[in-house]
């Protein structure tokens, strides 16, 4: 998928999402490769492909426990855990997390405190923000996007040779990539 | 991954400086060869193509954009009395996220030492140095002693050998230039490595 496809094949009216919800039916675009564009990040929210998203709105401060068996989209406040282990995770341009997070997916548009933990993939764009640490399959941090703390990529280690075998069988640098970072889950 | 779009790209600009292929690099990661996933701390802004670059060697990364901070004397890390000014350096470096002690095989500093009054970099020094494991390698770049234009203080990773600057980033250095004598003073017990650019720029390699 083009990163600068045309804007005019793409809905405009992201705020839609809170009045509609639950959200349409999903187009048949796909969801592995969201471009970067202003409209399609406010829209990502509505993440094609789900059949059920909760949106905590703006004047929504909530601390606790949070899990759920569906996408979730924060506008507001939200202090403690989230679970949400098949399921994608949406911190909102307003929306100010401070949170230990599990999710499938994580997309980062507004302020994130701690540590997140997704599977498949964590984005930062450009409005997000997020001190912690993450652990994921890969990530995608657009220009502009303000970040401070680790990353690490989850990996499918082969099985341990014994211990003493020898590491030279690594790859020179020079031909170093292991694989992309976005394919190792 | 996204599609890979550069500062450049983002901004309009359709003449990115070309890649400047960096010895000291290439020997770093010649050095770090046998490292399968190395642990690297990245001090520059966030740069999309350095994290990918990194994160394709297999590295975890910690990241914290000191070099903004440095550049834009944030007055939170400065202390005025009178006519004395004092850097707070215990304040600045609170912005280095945690990281275990001796754990890291590359810190990636930049232009960072350039930007620093020099009664802090010690005290830099000696924290970043805590971090690198034996055999890791503290990388950074320092400026040519007669710049009067100064330099470019934004810098990332094109590939794992090559660099990539931003010139709207070129700003002239507040402080004296660091000379190679007085960084093998700071740098504690280090082993020292100096490639000399034509590109009014030092490339320097300190090993723990």
């Amino acid at each position: 998928m083009s990163m600068w496809r045309d804007k005019k094949t793409q809905p405009t009216e992201p705020h839609d999402v809170q009045q509609t919800a639950p959200p349409p039916p999903p187009p048949p675009a796909s969801r592995q490769e969201t471009p970067m564009n202003e409209t399609t990040s406010r829209l990502s929210s509505t993440a094609p492909g789900t059949p059920r998203q909760t949106i905590l709105g703006p004047s929504v401060v909530l601390k606790g426990e949070l899990t759920a068996d569906e996408d979730l989209l924060i506008e507001g406040q939200f202090e403690g855990t989230v679970s949400l282990e098949q399921h994608c995770l949406t911190v909102g341009a307003n929306g100010h997390v401070k949170a230990e997070i599990k999710a499938r997916q994580a997309v980062i548009l507004g302020t994130l405190t701690g540590k997140v933990a997704a599977r498949e993939k964590v984005e930062i764009r450009r409005s997000g923000h997020l001190v912690g640490d993450l652990a994921t399959g890969a990530v995608a941090i657009e220009e502009g996007a303000y970040f401070k703390g680790s990353i690490e990529i989850l990996r499918d280690e082969p099985k341990e040779s014994p211990r003493g075998a020898s590491p030279r069988s690594a790859a020179p640098p020079s031909a170093a990539p292991p694989r992309p970072s976005g394919t190792n889950a | 991954m996204f599609p890979k779009k550069t500062f450049f790209e983002s901004h309009g600009s359709r003449n990115p400086p070309p890649e400047a292929p960096s010895r000291a690099l290439e020997w770093l990661w010649q050095n770090l060869r046998e490292v399968k996933h190395p642990h690297v701390f990245d001090c520059g802004p966030v740069q999309p193509a350095t994290i990918n670059v990194l994160l394709k060697r297999g590295a975890k990364l910690y990241v914290s954009d000191l070099i903004t901070l440095a550049r834009e004397s944030d007055p939170k890390f400065i202390r005025r009395l009178g006519k004395t000014t004092t850097f707070l350096t215990d304040a600045f470096l609170e912005n280095i996220p945690p990281i275990p002690p001796d754990s890291l095989s590359v810190i990636a500093c930049w232009h960072l030492l350039d930007l620093l009054p020099r009664d802090a970099i010690p005290g830099l020094l000696t924290r970043l140095w805590s971090y690198l494991r034996t055999g890791g390698v503290l990388f950074c770049l320092l400026r040519e002693p007669s710049l009067p234009n100064g330099a470019g203080t934004r810098w990332w990773l094109d590939s794992l050998m090559t660099l990539r600057s931003d010139p709207e980033s070129k700003l002239p250095f507040p402080y004296p230039v660091l000379t190679n004598r007085e960084i093998e003073h700071l740098v504690p017990g280090g082993n020292l490595k100096t490639f000399l650019t034509r590109s009014a720029r030092r490339e320097i390699v300190a090993i723990k």
